[in-house]
């Protein structure tokens, strides 16, 4: 009845008289339908387990943080070391308009999203005044000043940090709300990946792939990098304030000391470098990888604060352009036929 | 055309650019030559965009457009190549082409596919198009200089700098790099400014010469009236002429 047959680079099935064909040459498994039905299952099967739920959760918000991050990279031509600082404003405005004035997180969401605007105008300037290691060593400053403002302001708790924030969802039955919290994260989750993966489809992603490469030449060639710098920053912080107003929302609390400190900031960079630098897709392998990672090490016990970083290191070192770039060279590599279209 | 009026550049003390005046006329080849150092690139520079001049002023078809913004200058149709070429390295060839294509205008309504079939043509118009997916970074010295020859037309300009194309190419490439060149005015009628340290080839390829020297202008005028100058042939001692 069912018959497969392998042709080439193609699987093919015969049902009948009707036929399927699945591509299997590796440059067509990058099929984004087929990963997010994977994740999409993963909270189905692991519903009785609140902590395997946390911790997928975890790696999608972490991913939220990371696929706007591989677009900024691009998009402004400098490292940000300090994504955090966004992460720290979405979750606190989040945190203390639910806190103070009992506000939900669909209430507080437009708030969020305007306060992510501000923040990411009033810091864009700084694309088009710091270069390179100088933008890097600003925004790595940044989310520590925050962090001493949570101290030292009492209304951000720093000590202990929020909590009692306003849930995601609450119908009443816990298990059904951390089931469908988690699939919102998923949903952000993709939403964010295909905003990203159009804009890179789009000129935008051209304009952002140019000012990357050589933004005084993009410049010359008539592009406004400027203009483009500053969109991108603030649209990509914006989408990073996002990431901290749901995980304030989610998990019902927000400390500076968990979001705002260096050890958060290597995690999502090592995110952004394993999964390769740039490369969206990539952000999400790279999430869970260090979630899951994170979630082994734990057996070590204390020496796990060790033992995570120097794994990363190795990683690092010998992975240079990410886990996924192992794959992703293979696919550059191959140079279309050259044909001489005219003999001169 | 172009208009240059007493255009001057000062880095800290060094004067690389020292009140320049010459005009270009719409439909030209100008050669600007002179020794290394002479601040042929600098001046280019000015009137690209990519530095501001201390002083003076230079105006392209009437307007001012000193202290204008690189991109603004070439929205305004100058557009240039590198004399060491910067292509967008971790891109296609074709990709590079596609970014003049979409910045060198307002073009708010192509789409993507419209952008590559018009840079394929540009491609082709300068011989890459068979590396037309190959990565800049993997392209040779002369590939390179094509491809800054077609990304500077694909901005659809009136006026082209040129910086030191024959740099590094071989006798043959050079042939064919002046043949391009001259195709290029033919068909699309482009005004062109032409560095050149060596001589020998502004000569058989330009109108006009302006001869720059320790940032001023020395002398300029028919390429075989310069060529003999003896002022020219004392900035160019113990260099072979032609
Ligand atoms: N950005 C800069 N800062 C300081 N000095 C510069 C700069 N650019 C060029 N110069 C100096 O200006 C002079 C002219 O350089 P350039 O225009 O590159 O000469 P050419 O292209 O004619 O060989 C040189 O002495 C060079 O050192
Ligand atoms: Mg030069």
């Amino acid at each position: 009845m069912v018959k497969i047959e392998h042709k080439r680079a193609l699987l093919v099935f015969r049902f009948g008289d009707k036929k399927f064909e699945w591509p299997i040459e590796t440059r067509y498994w990058r099929n984004p339908i087929l990963g997010v039905a994977f994740l999409a299952l993963l909270p189905v099967i692991f519903s009785s387990h609140p902590d395997i739920l946390s911790l997928i959760a975890t790696a999608n918000i972490y991913a939220c943080i990371a696929i706007p991050l591989a677009w900024q990279m691009t998009g402004i031509g400098r490292l940000n070391f300090g994504p955090q600082a966004f992460v720290g404003i979405g979750g606190f405005t989040a945190g203390l308009l639910s806190i103070h004035l009992g506000w939900g997180p669909w209430a507080t969401f437009p708030i969020v999203i305007i306060t992510g605007i501000l923040f990411g105008l009033i810091l864009s300037p700084l694309t088009n005044i710091a270069k390179g290691l100088y933008f890097s060593l600003v925004t790595l400053i940044l989310p520590l000043i925050f962090l001493e403002i949570t101290y030292y302001f009492g209304i951000f708790k720093g000590e202990t940090g929020l909590f009692g924030i306003a849930p995601m969802i609450s119908i009443g039955n816990i298990v059904a709300e951390l089931i469908i919290a988690n699939y919102f994260s998923l949903i952000m989750m993709v939403l964010f990946l295909f905003v990203v993966v159009k804009v890179f489809d789009s000129r935008i992603g051209l304009y952002s792939a140019a000012i990357n490469d050589d933004e005084e030449v993009a410049n010359n060639l008539g592009l406004n990098i400027k203009k483009w710098k500053i969109i991108c920053f603030v649209v990509t912080s914006v989408m990073i304030t996002l990431a901290g107003w749901f995980s304030a929302h989610y998990f019902g609390t927000f400390a500076g000391v968990t979001y705002l400190q260096l050890p958060f900031m290597l995690k999502i960079l090592m995110i952004v470098m394993i999964g390769g630098r740039g490369d969206v897709y990539g952000a999400i392998y790279g999430a869970y990888f260090i979630v899951i990672l994170e979630k082994v090490l734990t057996i070590f016990g204390t020496a796990n604060y060790l033992l995570f970083p120097l794994i990363l290191l190795i990683l690092l070192f010998t992975l240079r352009e990410g886990i996924y770039g192992i794959y992703r060279k293979h696919k550059y590599r191959e140079y279309y036929p050259t044909i001489r279209v005219r003999k001169r | 055309m172009l208009k240059l009026d007493g255009v001057t550049k000062k880095f800290e003390g060094l004067v690389a650019v020292n009140n320049v005046n010459f005009q270009i006329e719409e439909g030209e080849i100008v050669g600007l030559i002179g020794p290394n150092g002479a601040g042929k690139t600098t001046l280019m520079n000015l009137i690209s965009g990519t530095l501001k001049p201390t002083e003076g002023r230079i105006e392209f078809n009437g307007q001012d457009i000193s202290g204008v913004a690189p991109y603004d200058v070439c929205h305004r149709g100058i557009s240039r190549t590198y004399q060491i070429p910067r292509p967008f390295p971790d891109m296609t060839a074709l990709m590079n082409v596609a970014v003049g294509v979409f910045c060198g205008k307002n073009r708010p309504n192509m789409s993507l596919s419209d952008a590559m079939l018009d840079a394929s043509h540009f491609l082709e118009f300068v011989g890459l198009f068979g590396k037309r997916n190959m990565l800049a970074r993997d392209l040779s010295l002369f590939d390179l200089r094509a491809l800054e020859l077609a990304r500077a037309l694909a901005t659809t300009p009136k006026f082209i700098l040129i910086d030191e194309v024959m740099a590094g190419l071989n006798q043959s490439e050079v042939t064919i790099a002046i043949r391009l060149i001259r195709k290029i005015v033919e068909e699309f009628h482009v005004t062109i400014m032409w560095i050149e340290h060596i001589m020998k080839i502004i000569m058989e390829a330009t109108q006009r010469v302006v001869v720059l020297q320790y940032g001023e202008v020395l002398t300029s005028g028919l390429p075989e009236v310069v060529v003999n100058d003896p002022r020219v042939i004392e900035a160019y001692l113990g260099e072979k002429i032609a």
